[in-house]
């Protein structure tokens, strides 16, 4: 008797049914989440999805009964980001906790998407937290953090625009370090004694790079030349800040309820200028084309020692590191004096939800962050700086003692030292702006617009801009 | 036999009318079965692209910051297409693109297929087959990401070794004039591994026997080329056009990543300024006007060509 038995299609169908679901179950992590767990999403702005687990860990530690799940959202620059979260937002999803820098933060606070902090500090049982954390963090940090009145993010990190230097370019070419007072003249003699040209007029080796984007970019000319795109008023209210915490701090003195950035003065001789400087040394070959993004990029090419000079903030030390730079390789200064020193800066943290579901368990993540716990173990600053620290304690020499710079100390200082530091123009409709602005910048640095007329349309269209979108933010 | 069906229908009800153990019952069961495995694909695409074009017409009469209830606003949005430059100019720039990238990808395409199609060794006919065909497999983003390294002026690849052939630095993602141009011969190269498998798919199915009537003619070379291969390939030709037109007016990855849509405007695509004002400038409705305006293009393109080509397509 034969034993053989033939499949039928539905036995066929059954099994492979069977074999699916099983590959499907093996495939899921196994992770039984009780059903008083409390779960968080916390928005990442890329690196990898563990970037934070640090201070999940010491959170799900502290309260077993938190979890914590990340969205991981990257982007090419800041402004990439925060349209994600937009989309992210549109779609439905929600997040907890969410990543902004200044410009980002801005628009989340005016359109009602963070929710604003206030409350939750003053009513902290735990003061000596907070009388620690703001005395350790620069007002100029916290009040670019503010939207009319009110924080909205206690800030994680910042990058000023400060000067790098490749140190082996400038030895070659019999340069040093310049000193903190540098002016615009001297960056012009190392800019152009450090460019190499080949016998064609190539440049193989330029003085100074820079992209096309909102931060960095040209626009510390911009500051030192006495300009900026919006006019800088501060908006009223924070005394509650700056009279509760900043108290007989120098430094905190008239500082407002955050910045409002009104109207545009794009094409004042000041900006004007700024403009002419950098279209001049590009059409001298001191500089190369300006190419649009974050710098990565410039950053290989000043590791190899393709460039000399390049605005960045403290993010690079660990970069350059990466990149196998050693330490004394580079160093970093002040931006030069042209009319005056005023530097910018970024400022970066994390912003609680309006509609979050466990606000209390979101904000706990939040503080959690800044705390000193969650800044040794944070890392963005450990083993290496791969971003500024906006805790003054964090970001001393020994930070920087393994990567460099030797001038470690002028990424504080610029806000220590420097007291005319003030963010990056980032009204709450700072996206549009910044198409306009690298637009513009593009036309003028191809050379297909004189630097006045660049300006003078950049203008015209940051006006439009303002008069659609300037009347839904602002309380006056 | 109409009065049975209905009587089993209301006797028994659809289960039953299905099962009927008749011929009848089994073309329905099987007609059912055939759409049960349609199902899927037809649930993706009226969720993921019919629906979302039926609601883009909806949002684009409207104004919606996500953050508030949109604000109907009728046909505003179209009049403010109408005056924005960026627009122009982002369609401009796309219709450059659209004719630089479809007649570069569809004449290399041919060239190479013809070229291929001559090998006589099977094993080289492969090698040349998978090399033409492996960019479309990359993704449009890393390619762009690497061949921003590659056209980069000073320290890019292309560059050093033209200088060493003593040719100048070439500007070609930083000039105006040459940005559309080196955006378009980046997509070519990606893309016309596409249509080069497209042609010589055509050409292993050319009829013998109007060859050889062609051979018996006296017709060789250009001519054979001209007169009879390429108006045997006439339908091969139309498919690559149509969809290459259609792919390259939707042109995003290349010129965004590597370029903003720079320098300046000059490689700002409609796509990209459409990507730019829903979800950059948080304008929903601005943007699906202008995704309508893509929409149509698109539409319009395929009828004109199909129109075009209707008495030039020649099917054996």
């Amino acid at each position: 008797m034969s034993t053989e038995k033939k499949m039928s299609r539905r036995d066929l169908l059954k099994m492979a049914a069977a074999g699916g679901t099983g590959l499907v179950m093996s495939g899921l992590p196994v992770r039984v989440i009780a059903q008083d767990m409390v779960t968080i999403k916390v928005q990442t702005a890329g690196l990898d999805d563990n970037t934070l687990q640090p201070v999940a860990d010491i959170q799900m530690a502290r309260n077993p009964n938190v979890n914590v799940e990340w969205v991981v959202l990257t982007g090419i620059d800041h402004e990439e980001v925060a349209a994600k979260i937009l989309a992210l937002v549109a779609a439905g999803e929600s997040i907890d906790v969410g990543y902004a820098a200044t410009e980002a933060c801005q628009l989340f606070a005016g359109q009602g998407l963070a929710a604003p902090l206030d409350d939750r500090i003053t009513s902290d049982p735990d003061q000596d937290f907070w009388t620690d954390f703001f005395s350790d963090v620069h007002p100029s940090l916290t009040e670019a953090m503010m939207y009319e009145g009110s924080l909205y993010e206690p800030p994680r990190d910042f990058n000023a625009a400060n000067m790098y230097f490749n140190t082996n370019v400038l030895a070659e070419n019999g340069f040093e370090v310049p000193g903190e007072e540098w002016t615009k003249d001297d960056f012009l003699e190392i800019a152009r004694g450090t460019t190499k040209k080949d016998d064609s007029g190539n440049t193989e080796v330029f003085g100074y790079a820079w992209t096309n984007r909102l931060w960095g970019s040209w626009m510390p000319w911009i500051f030192v030349a006495g300009g900026n795109l919006y006019t800088e008023e501060r908006a009223p209210g924070g005394s509650w800040v700056w009279d509760g915490y900043y108290a007989g701090d120098a430094a905190a003195e008239g500082r407002g309820g955050g910045f409002r950035w009104r109207e545009p003065v794009a094409n004042s001789s000041e900006v004007v200028e700024a403009l002419e400087l950098v279209v001049d040394i590009w059409k001298e070959g001191v500089t190369p084309d300006i190419a649009m993004g974050t710098g990565q990029t410039l950053t290989g090419f000043y590791a190899t020692g393709l460039l000399c000079m390049t605005p960045a903030g403290g993010f690079w030390a660990g970069r350059l590191g990466n990149e196998g730079m050693e330490k004394g390789d580079f160093d970093v200064q002040y931006w030069p004096n042209w009319r005056n020193q005023k530097h910018q800066f970024g400022t970066g943290g994390h912003w609680l939800s309006e509609t979050s579901t466990a606000p209390d368990e979101a904000w706990e993540f939040m503080k959690i962050e800044v705390s000193h716990e969650g800044f040794q173990s944070s890392i963005f600053f450990n083993p290496v700086i791969i971003t500024t620290p906006s805790r003054r304690s964090y970001s001393q020499a020994d930070a920087f003692e393994s990567t460099g710079p030797a001038n470690s100390d002028v990424f504080y200082g610029t806000l220590d030292d420097h007291p005319s530091t003030s963010p990056i123009p980032a009204p709450p409709w700072s996206n549009p702006m910044t198409t306009i602005f690298t637009t513009y910048t593009g036309f003028a640095m191809s050379g297909e617009m004189g630097p006045q007329q660049a300006l003078d349309e950049m203008q015209a269209e940051l006006e439009s801009l303002t008069n659609r979108e300037g009347r839904k933010y602002y309380q006056e | 036999m109409t009065s049975r069906k209905t009587t089993a229908v209301a006797g028994g009800g659809i289960f039953h009318w299905l099962m009927q153990d008749t011929m009848d019952g089994l073309r329905r069961r099987r007609a059912v079965l055939g759409y049960l495995f349609l199902l899927p694909t037809l649930l993706g695409i009226f969720i993921f692209t019919a629906g979302p074009v039926f609601v883009s017409f909806g949002l684009s009469l409207f104004q919606w910051n996500i953050f508030k209830p949109p604000d109907y606003v009728g046909l505003e949005n179209f009049e403010r297409l109408l005056e924005d430059r960026r627009v122009i100019i982002g369609l401009v720039n796309t219709v450059k693109f659209t004719v630089l990238a479809v007649c570069s990808q569809v004449s290399i395409g041919l060239i190479l297929a013809l070229a291929v199609h001559r090998i006589n060794r099977v094993w080289l006919r492969y090698y040349f087959r998978t090399a033409f065909f492996l960019p479309l497999l990359m993704s449009g983003a890393s390619v762009a990401v690497f061949m921003g390294y590659i056209f980069h002026k000073e320290f890019g690849p292309l560059n050093y070794y033209l200088t060493l052939l003593g040719i100048p630095q070439i500007p070609w993602l930083t000039s105006s004039d040459l940005v559309m141009i080196s955006i378009a011969i980046i997509s070519a190269w990606r893309n016309m591994g596409f249509t080069f498998l497209i042609f010589l798919g055509g050409l292993s199915n050319l009829s013998q026997e109007v060859l050889d009537a062609a051979d018996v003619d006296g017709a060789q070379g250009l001519r054979r080329l001209w007169s009879v291969t390429i108006p045997l390939l006439s339908p091969q030709i139309l498919f690559a056009t149509v969809t290459g037109v259609i792919g390259a007016l939707q042109v995003f990855d290349e010129p965004y990543i590597m370029t903003r849509g720079g320098p300046g405007n000059a490689s700002r695509t409609l796509v990209m300024v459409m990507y730019e004002h829903a979800f950059k400038h948080i304008e929903f409705g601005y943007g699906s006007a202008i995704a309508i305006v893509v929409f149509l293009m698109i539409l319009v393109m395929a009828i004109v060509q199909m129109w075009l080509w209707r008495n030039r397509v020649f099917y054996q």
